[in-house]
């Protein structure tokens, strides 16, 4: 997110320091490490929390070749799956921060993750229209209450995301007082579901439904004046 | 919802949905019907865990190629923060209005729709809007007018109709949204609809209809549907 747009808007905000995210850092460790310090769960916890390069490393030597198999099985050549390896494991890697043990394992994650990819490297290979693509096809969440949360939703071009950063944080302010605050806390302060509802002292039930609220009122208000 | 028959993909098809190994065309139709259908959402997750229980289990193959100066590159790479993701794209087709009918369509469906649909008249009061996903599948809305029929056919290679509003009959049938409706080269029909009917349709292109699928979307319904017909007469 941009946050000198985010500034502008919300002049009281300030930058994170890096005390703030070695804080939040910890507090995050605290709240979603799992025990056995060597599961993939912890590893790819560790990965997205502090920058791990060895937790990555581990990682990236028990996957590599079973996204290589994968990548077989799919394609039956030898180089589009080393490219699966590459491009697969760099999504590891670039959306770490964004895994969290809510969703399921770490093997699941990474399943979905080459699945899709191959996915959608084939269709880019063979020239298809770009008009879905693997997110918009496989269910993200089973259908769990998390699954229309915008944290899922990836978007890899960046371009006009400035704008609208911008727009969005404009729209932020029509909505209900609670609302707001809860979109701030992960959105703006990029604070996680179980520190934001620390913070506001409210179940974690309620800030979830809160943001869902929130983020769906705001599609509404940009999906009309867009 | 149907209840003579079986308005579900079946388990083998699901499974190709869970690996990742069929044409876009059916994937698509596929998490359509998901999205509609609770039961089949539930199959996909126990599909799902499955397959990833049997991918991180199963025999892997050995990669010849070092990939130590692969590691080294990704991890220049920034990471993304939570905060760097957007909200989701509306598309900017989310439902499709027709007579006096709107519909929410599914949101794979609204996201293949959202450069715009160009409706078609054809014969016995049939609409039909192609939808271009992929070259190994023909995609299409079609909407039926209260009272229409369609002419006897058959096809080659497979068709899947996802029924999304209103109903449709033919000899071996009444379908209501949601129901997934599998049809194959063996099989002549002539639809027909009282009250009005949407539909997004999935036809193997003449190109790869002989190439295995056929054998994919098979057997089971087909044999129920010549019972129902030898019920009948
Ligand atoms: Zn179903």
């Amino acid at each position: 997110m941009n946050s000198a747009a985010l500034r502008k808007e919300y002049p009281t905000l300030r930058p994170m320091s890096d005390r703030d995210q070695s804080a939040v850092n910890s507090v995050n460790a605290r709240l979603t490490a799992p025990v056995d310090p060597d599961s993939d769960e912890s590893l790819l916890v560790e990965t997205g929390n502090s920058q791990s390069t060895e937790a990555f490393n581990r990682l990236f030597q028990r996957y590599s070749s079973r996204i290589y198999a994968m990548g077989m099985k799919l394609t039956r050549n030898e180089q589009l799956s080393k490219d699966l390896v590459q491009e697969a494991m760099l999504n590891v890697w670039r959306k770490a921060r964004l895994y969290d043990l809510d969703r399921g394992t770490a093997q699941s994650w990474i399943f979905t993750i080459t699945r899709n990819r191959c996915f959608d490297m084939l269709r880019k290979l063979k020239r298809q229209p770009n008009c879905v693509t693997a997110d918009d096809i496989w269910p993200q969440d089973n259908g769990s209450e998390s699954a229309i949360l915008p944290e899922e939703a990836l978007h890899e071009e960046q371009g006009s995301l400035v704008a609208e950063t911008s727009i969005i944080a404009s729209y932020c302010k029509q909505l209900p007082e609670p609302q707001q605050a809860v979109i701030e806390q992960i959105y703006i302060l990029d604070r996680t579901h179980d520190e934001a509802a620390e913070i506001l002292k409210i179940p974690l039930g309620t800030l979830k439904s809160r943001l869902r609220l929130g983020v769906s009122k705001l599609r509404q208000l940009i999906g009309v004046d867009l | 919802m149907n209840i003579d028959l079986d308005c579900h993909p079946t388990t083998e098809i699901l499974n190709k949905y869970v690996q990742g190994s069929l044409p876009t065309g059916w994937n698509v139709v596929l998490s359509a019907h998901l999205e509609l259908c609770q039961k089949c959402r539930h199959e996909y997750g126990d599909l799902e865990s499955a397959e990833v229980l049997s991918w991180s289990k199963g025999p892997v193959e050995e990669v010849a190629n070092d990939f130590s100066d692969l590691v080294s590159n990704i991890i220049q790479q920034p990471q993304h923060a939570a905060a760097d993701t957007p909200l989701p794209q509306e598309s900017s087709i989310t439902e499709i209005h027709m007579l006096d009918h709107s519909f929410t369509l599914p949101r794979v469906l609204a996201k293949a729709a959202n450069d715009g649909l160009e409706w078609k008249k054809l014969a016995g009061g049939i609409n039909q809007a192609k939808v271009n996903i992929d070259t190994e599948t023909q995609c299409e809305f079609i909407y039926m007018s209260p009272g229409s029929q369609t002419p006897m056919h058959r096809h080659q290679g497979n068709e899947i109709t996802l029924v999304l509003d209103g109903s449709f009959s033919d000899a071996s049938g009444t379908y209501e949204a949601a129901d997934f409706v599998i049809r194959n080269s063996e099989d002549e029909h002539q639809p027909v609809s009282e009250e009005g009917c949407l539909c997004f349709a999935v036809l193997d292109s003449p190109l790869t209809f002989t190439q295995g699928l056929a054998r994919l979307f098979n057997p089971i319904n087909r044999f129920k549907f010549r019972k129902t017909i030898a019920h009948q007469s």
